[in-house]
């Protein structure tokens, strides 16, 4: 049970895609990378947007690239809204072939008021609600999300996101939602590929596929990692969450009240600092008990230090300066501190 | 108004008439393929649709009157279907008009179908609609004014026609002596106070359609 795709696709530009990629057909897939990667090309390759010569893909054992994109089982929003402006909200869902339960769907994305209006009217967090809920009818195999929430203003796209991400989870078929911000998905993805320069650099569970990237300065996932953590309670005063992981406890900044079980919590290797002993007195509240596994250059002269926190895997940037001073040796007991301000949910 | 105008007032009316009609489902078709096609060859299909708007109205006319003869290809087959001539007929009229003035017709809407936003050509294509669905059902809506106007255009456009209906229509009241035919004739037996209300007429049907069509095109 799975899609796959293969091939490889030299653009006019001189883009070059090349792919060899096995995605489960089951849960939410989460494609990202730096704009330019490939990923919304992959999409509309899946989607049968693009149909480049030379590319097979199937999906559960059918063949799907000699179908052309409407006879597809497939569901898709773009990175526009791209609703019918001489249509209504509700002329756009009537327009969906097969749509049924038009008022349920028209409820479920909070539309009930707008079904008279017509687009060129409406704010563009409800122009893409709108645009999800005519996906939503389409009777589709599989999801295809194309950066849904980018083309948002900030607070649209505090508004949409967690509608989004209960919407993945609930919709029993398979997702696949590309986007350049890893924080937009890590809630909610179980299984993330990573893209740069048209090819997939990582795929895999998100915690592996963080900590496993060795791609120095790639602003996506910074190589940190990502901490599975149980969400024990959320101050309203200090506007904090509380986490465990294993016994150790972490604060994060923002409500987690809401987030899936267990919540991920993405620590940027340069946020990490380092220290041979527990620091008595500090502003950081983060001091998480570690062991160094060993050390890898970053690239640009610093250095990864590769640690093992609760057994799961956590890196962190030093300098060689920072190194020699503390003698760091694989094998050691550190403590890694991290700011709970940068464990935050970041906005996408 | 005399007969006279007034039957070649009719006339001109319903060939216009029948002509957008006829235009109506010929041109979007043809304009919808030329504005999305990437096949070699669009171009000079694209260039012989646009001749009427360069050659001489007479040299089209001429090639149509051979075509349409008794023992012209379309006139013979015309005869062969229907026992009647073409050349000097209101059907064959209606034929010349269409072909004379597709352009007018098929331009705008080639330009209007050609700005159709990318993303809701791929938006429809992943709604689950079929090409032909896709242009019936969204992109023929979506582009309402083009078609008015390109309508409208296509009208007015017959209305005015001479040259070619000179040459294959003659002119025979009631069935080929349209307006501007009318307006020649009562110019060349110096008629000038018919010609004053003939030529009125043609001028005020004109500036009518071309301010519709402005006006449609205008408000967005």
């Amino acid at each position: 049970m799975s899609l796959r795709l293969k091939g490889a696709w030299q653009s006019v530009g001189g883009f070059r895609l090349q792919l060899d990629l096995e995605l489960p057909s089951v849960g939410v897939t989460a494609v990202i990378g730096a704009s330019g990667a490939g990923k919304s090309t992959l999409l509309r390759i899946i989607a049968g947007l693009e149909r480049p010569a030379g590319f097979t893909l199937s999906f559960n054992g059918q063949r799907w690239d000699t179908l052309p994109a409407h006879r597809r089982p497939i569901s898709m929003t773009l990175q526009q809204p791209a609703l019918f402006p001489h249509l209504t909200v509700a002329g756009n869902l009537r327009a969906v072939p097969g749509a049924e339960r038009i008022d349920e769907a028209a409820v479920r994305f909070g539309l009930q008021d707008l079904l008279r209006r017509k687009p060129p009217s409406l704010s563009g967090g409800q122009r893409q609600r709108a645009a999800l809920a005519r996906a939503y009818l389409r009777p589709a195999l599989l999801w295809l999300l194309d950066e849904p929430l980018s083309a948002l203003d900030p607070l649209a796209r505090a508004e949409l996101a967690p509608m989004l991400g209960r919407l993945c989870r609930s919709l029993n078929r398979p997702v696949i939602y590309v986007t350049h911000a890893l924080a937009e998905v890590l809630q909610i993805a179980d299984h993330l590929v990573v893209m740069e320069a048209g090819r997939v650099i990582g795929a895999g569970a998100p915690e592996t596929v963080a900590a496993e990237l060795d791609h120095p300065l790639s602003p996506l996932i910074d190589t940190g990692g990502i901490l599975e953590a149980v969400f024990e309670a959320y101050d309203f005063e200090s506007r904090l969450s509380t986490l465990r992981i294993g016994r150790q406890r972490l604060w994060v900044s923002g409500d987690l009240r809401d987030a899936p079980s267990p919540v991920r919590v993405q620590v940027l290797a340069r946020d990490l600092s380092l220290a041979l002993e527990r620091p008595a007195r500090t502003s950081i509240l983060n001091i998480l008990e570690v062991s160094l596994t060993g050390l890898a250059p970053a690239g640009d002269g610093a250095l990864f230090a590769e640690l093992d926190c609760a057994g799961q895997r956590l890196r962190a940037r030093i300098t060689r300066p920072s190194q020699a001073n503390l003698g760091l040796k694989p094998g050691m007991a550190l403590f890694a501190l991290v700011k709970s301000t940068a464990l935050g949910l970041r906005s996408a | 108004m005399d007969d006279g105008v007034a039957t070649a007032l009719v006339l001109t009316a319903a060939l216009a008439a029948v002509t957008s009609l006829a235009l109506l489902f010929i041109a979007p078709p043809l304009a919808w393929w030329l504005a999305h096609s990437r096949r070699a060859g669009v171009s000079f299909v694209e260039a012989l649709v646009a001749l009427p708007l360069v050659l001489p109205p007479t040299v089209l006319g001429f090639y149509l009157l051979l075509a349409m003869a008794g023992d012209g290809w379309l006139g013979g087959a015309w005869r062969a279907l229907t026992g009647q001539p073409l050349a000097f007929t209101f059907s064959g009229l209606v034929i010349a008009s269409v072909i004379y003035s597709l352009p007018f017709v098929s331009q705008p809407l080639t330009a209007s179908f050609r700005n159709t936003p990318a993303e809701l050509l791929d938006a429809a294509a992943v709604m689950g609609l079929a090409p032909t669905a896709r242009f019936l059902r969204l992109m023929l809506p979506l582009h309402w004014r083009a078609l008015l106007a390109a309508a409208v255009l296509g009208f007015a456009h017959t209305v005015g026609e001479f040259g070619i209906v000179l040459m294959i229509g003659g002119s025979i009241p009631g069935e080929t002596r349209v307006l501007s035919i009318l307006l020649f004739d009562q110019v060349e037996s110096l008629d000038y106070e018919r010609a004053h209300l003939t030529a009125g007429i043609l001028l005020a049907v004109s500036l009518a359609a071309l301010t519709c069509t402005y006006g449609v095109l205008r408000r967005r």
